[in-house]
């Protein structure tokens, strides 16, 4: 039976066992282990199959909504927006600005690093205002870093390019650009 | 439609690692509930699960497991789960169950045990990003963040001391929280300023922890709710709303789909002026900025505008508009869905004048609470009423 | 190709490769722990029983799911290891579809004294007997080798 309570101060008290982390290492409690083995294969799609293999070959392509007048990038078979096909694809220059970024002293794993990566959104040139995808800034400190720089990819060499985002390998400062 | 009252709460402790399993989490966050409103499992119509990846736990369909301890056998069941959004979107879908007029009462439980995920929720967090674009930059969750706080103090010329404010207030908030993980009753702004950077902007200090805990609601619609409360607190609104996963090409500095969310519920409750009609609020604040990004969101402040309330202590409990009383997740904790206890549970009890210490001076009688998710996507918001 | 392009190519669209990574840490909960940490230093099973419809729980509880009441601490006990195979397969294959060395027979085993059934492998060569109803006990690790899971227990044998 659960009757009601009438405490005056809610919550009343905090159910639940406090384990410290000494707790699970000095095995004061019992528990079980497990690792999965989990291995995927995602379908490119369409769109994300034709703009990988640009990137293998040194462009970046977007493709257009027309209803909705901008150039998608990263690019996709339908528009999120007005959920109509997209059609004609368009190649990119490799330029843009920095529309956002991060100084991070954590590695992807959380372990803590010295010198930090610096990674953000890039806006790329050709594009509506805030149309761009996420890569490494290069070639710059974190005290010169700034959003609105303008920024140019570096690839890897042609014979290293898989059809990755990892093809290109960074975005540097465009010198000379004013900026 | 039925109005919809809540008759009960209940949470418990919010630890980065508890010992109890999520079955056994959702019951004592559950009974506690059942205390409040003085009923038995016999008395639930329906239950509704709200739980964040399964990736967590470790268990897949992770729903289908918890609910013994979520009164859920024999009942109508369902899981509702939007990332970070589930705080708020399980009560919204308990709502829904009860305004339909399908349930007279129906239970709400939230529980997550990010404590599984070894050795921290990283591991499980790398697999929000897109497998193809994102994940082969190795990205960390925490420059997401970064590069949102990056956009919205840029764009709005915002100092790093003025969203460390929020940690402050909410940490210090949380010491009047039995189920507090991570109070602090003398943190400073030098304190948060000075923790180690994660991601700049981010330091450590603006995050809040992975934590295991549950928490519970019920809800009964208005034509029994005099069989428990004289008092009865309503659901006035309820919003929700979500934006594209493709966040790269969106600017981050105000977040659309939580204004989007918001005026849905503000025009259910009726709501014209939410500035002057919302007593308090207690906004999603996963990290420092995100508090003030909501209350933006929200439309409880002009963009831009809601360093500056909190500068001025127009936030604190004593202030204007008090945001966080709980102390929000900087201070009691993130085990995501979970946070209905603070988002909402927090709610119901500042309106019955039940919260103890942390109880809002003069007599709130509107309270709005939100939760946001997945990649800067998903907002929520409900928002309760006293009579 | 946009979405109005014909698909000529059966090369592309393009695959890509990858896993989940993530290692789990799956504490056993306020009872589990208790039945575990039992299961270190003895040869039974501790089980708990609700107050209000008498279901007994093996492993146990600390509550009754159908009832939803606490169970107290009054109402756990120590049965034998023992019970009767409720059902049972024979399985050839692993996990990932390929073939074991020798066979495994998963049961599912109602122990005595409870209302509850586990999990368990029976040790028998003899993979084309009916096992249903037939009596077995579990065989349990060494003392000084159990780790407070149910690898603790090695295998049910008949008697």
């Amino acid at each position: 039976m659960v009757e009601k309570k009438e405490y005056k101060e809610w919550p009343p008290y905090a159910p639940g066992t406090y384990v410290r982390e000494s707790d699970i290492r000095d095995k004061k409690i019992t528990y079980t282990w497990w690792e999965p083995e989990v291995q995927y294969s995602w379908s490119l799609g369409q769109a994300m199959s034709k703009f990988l293999l640009g990137l293998k070959e040194g462009k970046i392509y977007g493709i257009h909504c027309k209803p909705c007048k901008r150039v998608l990038v990263p690019p996709r078979m339908f528009c999120e927006y007005c959920y109509g096909p997209t059609e004609e694809w368009i190649e990119l220059p490799d330029t843009g600005i920095i529309e956002t970024f991060s100084i991070s002293y954590l590695d992807p794993d959380a372990r803590r690093i010295e010198d930090p990566i610096l990674v953000g959104v890039v806006d790329l040139d050709g594009t509506p205002p805030h149309h761009g995808f996420m890569h490494y800034f290069g070639e710059m400190t974190k005290d010169e870093i700034k959003i609105g720089m303008k920024v140019k990819a570096v690839w890897k060499p042609e014979n290293e390019r898989e059809g990755s985002i990892t093809d290109i390998k960074y975005f540097k400062p465009l010198k000379g650009g004013g900026d | 439609m039925k109005e919809v009252a809540v008759i009960g709460g209940g949470m418990t402790l919010f630890r980065r690692h508890l010992l109890e399993t999520g079955k056994e989490l959702s019951y004592l966050a559950t009974k506690m509930a059942m205390e409040d409103a003085g009923i038995e499992k016999d008395d639930i119509d329906m239950v509704v699960m709200g739980s964040a990846p399964d990736a967590f736990d470790g268990i897949h369909m992770k729903g289908e497991n918890l609910l013994d301890g979520a009164a859920g056998v024999g009942k109508p069941y369902v899981r509702v789960f939007n990332g970070g959004g589930t705080g708020v979107f399980a009560p919204i879908a308990g709502w829904w169950h009860v305004a339909s007029g399908v349930a007279d009462i129906c239970l709400v439980v939230c529980e997550e045990k990010m404590g599984n995920t070894y050795p921290h929720p990283q591991t499980a967090f790398r697999h929000i990003w897109d497998p193809i674009l994102d994940r082969p930059l190795t990205p960390n969750l925490v420059w997401l963040f970064a590069m949102e706080m990056n956009r919205y103090m840029t764009v709005h010329g915002i100092k790093k001391e003025d969203i460390a404010l929020v940690s402050v207030k909410n940490k210090r908030n949380a010491v009047d929280h039995p189920c507090a993980q991570l109070a602090d009753p003398n943190i400073t702004v030098e304190d948060v300023l000075n923790s180690e950077i994660m991601a700049w902007p981010v330091n450590r200090l603006d995050v809040s922890p992975p934590s295991d805990g549950a928490a519970a609601l019920i809800f009964c619609n208005k034509d029994i709710v005099h069989r428990f409360t004289d008092d009865p607190i309503y659901i006035a609104g309820t919003g929700w709303s979500i934006d594209s996963t493709m966040w790269t090409n969106r600017d981050l500095y105000f977040p659309q789909y939580v204004a989007q969310a918001a005026k849905m519920a503000y025009k259910m409750a009726g709501i014209q002026n939410p500035r002057k009609e919302i007593d308090f609020a207690e906004p999603y604040d996963p990290f420092s900025y995100k508090e003030l990004h909501h209350l933006e969101g929200l439309l409880l402040c002009k963009k831009g505008e809601a360093p500056i309330l909190t500068r001025e202590g127009v936030t604190q409990r004593d202030g204007d508009l008090p945001v966080c009383p709980s102390g929000g997740l900087l201070g009691v904790g993130n085990p995501i869905a979970a946070t209905m206890g603070q988002k909402i549970c927090e709610l119901y009890w500042q309106l019955k004048g039940m919260a103890g210490k942390r109880q809002i001076p003069g007599d709130p009688r509107m309270g709005i609470g939100q939760a946001w998710g997945d990649i800067m996507q998903m907002g929520t918001v409900m928002i309760l009423r006293r009579g | 190709m946009g979405f109005l392009e014909k698909q000529t190519d059966p090369t592309s669209p393009m695959h890509w490769r990858g896993d989940m990574q993530a290692d789990y840490f799956y504490p056993s909960g306020v009872a589990g722990d208790k039945f575990f940490k039992h299961l270190m230093e003895n040869d039974t099973f501790l089980v708990s029983k609700c107050t209000k419809c008498n279901k007994t729980y093996c492993p146990p509880r600390l509550y009754c799911e159908d009832c939803y009441v606490e169970i107290p601490n009054e109402n756990w006990k120590e049965v034998p290891p023992m019970g009767r195979v409720k059902l049972y397969t024979v399985a050839k294959l692993n996990a990932h579809g390929k073939k074991l060395a020798t066979p495994k027979i998963m049961a599912l085993i109602d122990i005595e004294g409870t209302n509850s059934a586990m999990l368990g492998i029976i040790a028998s060569g003899d993979i084309k007997k009916d096992f249903s109803g037939v009596k077995v006990k579990a065989i349990f690790r060494q003392k000084d080798m159990r780790e407070g899971t149910i690898k603790d227990i090695l295998y049910f044998e008949e008697i």
